[in-house]
């Protein structure tokens, strides 16, 4: 197991372009696609399919939606927000984000909201705040009085280091963060990313990533739990 | 730049360390070298396999079970004594059972275990004490460790009464946050085959906690996400009727549906609030109450 573990580490670490997802200095809507191999030990194999969309309204504020269908039957719909305050080097941010997940398979939903503040320049993205997740029972019995579980309060955090400017035509980042576009794990749960992007023209970009998860990393015990490979391109408009 | 280097590594190397023998495990946040779950579903599954499941006689319809976790047993263990000492001198225990965590790191084993060969049981009566194992129980390589005193961690037992009445209990290990392929698997049958036997209670028993409700997750790991719902699925849809953990050191009930999962409160010398459940099994809905002790910390 450690050496599956260690060829995970490898293949994130190793891997080349793969998706931008905001990308700092971007004034281009755009839209993108990607579809993923994914593996769990509780699932076992499975695909996604994700559609996303970026916003950047003006200067000060940008949004995202990000929708992913799963073969394995947990699916999530996410929006983001994100008004920024650009200062001399860099910009500040504060994301607000409302993220769905659907578990049909397991007969669960889940409602998660988070806000945090952000600060990122051109090889550097860094953010922390406060999630709080609502679990509920699918389909939800209204005559049950106990069927919600609230977490009021996860600590959510993401640390990304980009080996270019984020506005050079590609790119190569490195990722740690209890967050993904369709997922905010509890605090103990980081994932590691690797993602990458390469624009063909000023319209068409493609891009790869690969994802790490481990638990039990705070039991000391750190194992493999999940890995992801997706491919995708994005329009630019 | 500089000290935040060197204060990020001091605080892996803090996170990583038993402060008893001043032994380091960063790599174990990395690639634990203790042995992972399947390979200690297989030393379990070879015990269960070799020895069989444990049948309990209870000596009335309504028995009492004494239920304590997290104990973190190193330098001290008054609060275990007094656990031990509670259930050997209740005429009505034929159960104990331990949620996992029984030492704060490796060396202790055998002061933990001492007191239950030294502590004498009620004559009239005999009794039992299962456990799962849990983190601390796990890392700095202590499996091994576990095994040689308690054999198994993943297994079921059945508690039976004088007219004939069965309570499963059954026995998961999540010492590091997941179940596995091969132990779902187990479980998974194992709760079918309990749907066709009419057991009077059904309780799940493990250390890492499903959820954490209470305002903070400060200092307790638990499952991925995925991991949690397909485990509250499978639980719910065989009815089980508690879900028995520990890992977090602070009590939480949780209803959800049928079901209630238990967070029982942690056993260690060093709690402010050191506390175990006794839980009454008898023909209605399984009742319980909680035991609190004098903190042996200000």
């Amino acid at each position: 197991m450690n050496k599956r573990l260690l060829l995970v580490f490898l293949m994130v670490a190793g891997m080349l372009p793969a998706m931008a997802q905001v990308q700092y200095g971007t004034s281009q809507y755009g839209v993108r696609m990607n579809i993923g191999y994914n593996h769990n030990t509780t699932y076992g194999s499975f695909a996604t399919f994700d559609f996303g969309a970026f916003m950047p309204i003006n200067q000060h504020f940008e949004m995202q939606a990000d929708l992913r269908f799963s073969t394995a039957r947990n699916h999530s719909l996410g929006v983001q927000v994100r008004p920024k305050f650009p200062v001399p080097v860099g910009e500040f941010f504060i994301e607000g984000r409302l993220l769905a997940g659907l578990y049909p398979r397991d007969g669960f939903n889940d409602l998660t909201q988070a806000l945090a503040v952000g600060y990122r320049m051109e090889y550097v993205s860094f953010q922390v705040g406060m999630s709080t997740r609502l679990i509920m029972e699918s389909p939800y019995d209204w005559h049950a009085n106990s069927n919600i579980i609230v977490e009021p309060f996860n600590i959510c955090y993401k640390l990304e280091v980009f080996v270019r400017p984020q506005t050079s035509p590609w790119n190569i980042s490195l990722c740690a963060s209890n967050m993904t576009d369709y997922q905010i794990e509890r605090v103990w749960e980081p994932i590691f990313m690797a993602n990458g992007m390469y624009n063909i023209d000023q319209n068409w970009q493609i891009n790869l990533s690969a994802l790490c998860k481990p638990t039990g990393m705070f039991h000391l015990n750190a194992k493999y739990y999940a890995a992801e490979v997706r491919a995708g391109f994005a329009y630019n408009f | 730049m500089k000290r935040i280097t060197i204060l990020s590594i001091s605080a892996i190397l803090l996170c990583a360390c038993n402060p008893d023998t001043w032994n380091f495990d960063v790599t174990g946040m990395f690639s634990g070298s203790s042995a992972g779950i399947n390979e200690r579903i297989e030393d379990s599954f070879r015990y269960n396999d070799e020895h069989g499941f444990s049948v309990i006689n209870a000596t009335s319809e309504k028995y009492n079970v004494f239920v304590a976790t997290d104990t973190h047993v190193d330098r001290s263990r008054t609060n275990w004594e007094q656990f031990i000492n509670a259930y050997r001198a209740d005429i009505n225990c034929p159960l104990a059972i331990h949620l996992g965590d029984l030492v704060n790191a490796q060396n202790h084993w055998d002061y933990m275990k001492r007191p239950l060969d030294s502590i004498a049981s009620n004559p009239l009566k005999r009794d039992t004490l299962l456990t799962v194992t849990g983190n601390h129980d796990l890392y700095f390589n202590q499996w091994s460790e576990y095994v040689r005193l308690w054999k198994t961690s993943t297994y079921y037992t059945i508690v039976r009464t004088p007219l004939g009445k069965q309570d499963l209990y059954i026995f998961i290990d999540t010492g590091e946050g997941i179940l596995g392929e091969k132990q779902t698997k187990w479980l998974k049958e194992t709760l079918a085959w309990a749907d066709g036997q009419a057991f009077r209670h059904l309780v799940v028993c493990t250390h890492t906690h499903l959820f954490k409700r209470d305002s903070s997750q400060g200092h307790t790991s638990n499952m991925p996400l995925e991991e949690t719902y397909a485990l509250l699925h499978l639980l719910k849809e065989h009815n089980v009727e508690m879900f028995w953990c520990g890992h977090d050191h602070a009590r939480e009930i949780t209803n959800l549906g049928q079901m209630k999962s238990i967070i029982v409160d942690a056993l260690f010398d060093r709690e402010p609030h050191p506390a175990y459940m006794v839980a009454a099994c008898g023909d209605e809905p399984i009742s319980y109450r909680f035991v609190e002790l004098t903190p042996l910390v200000e």
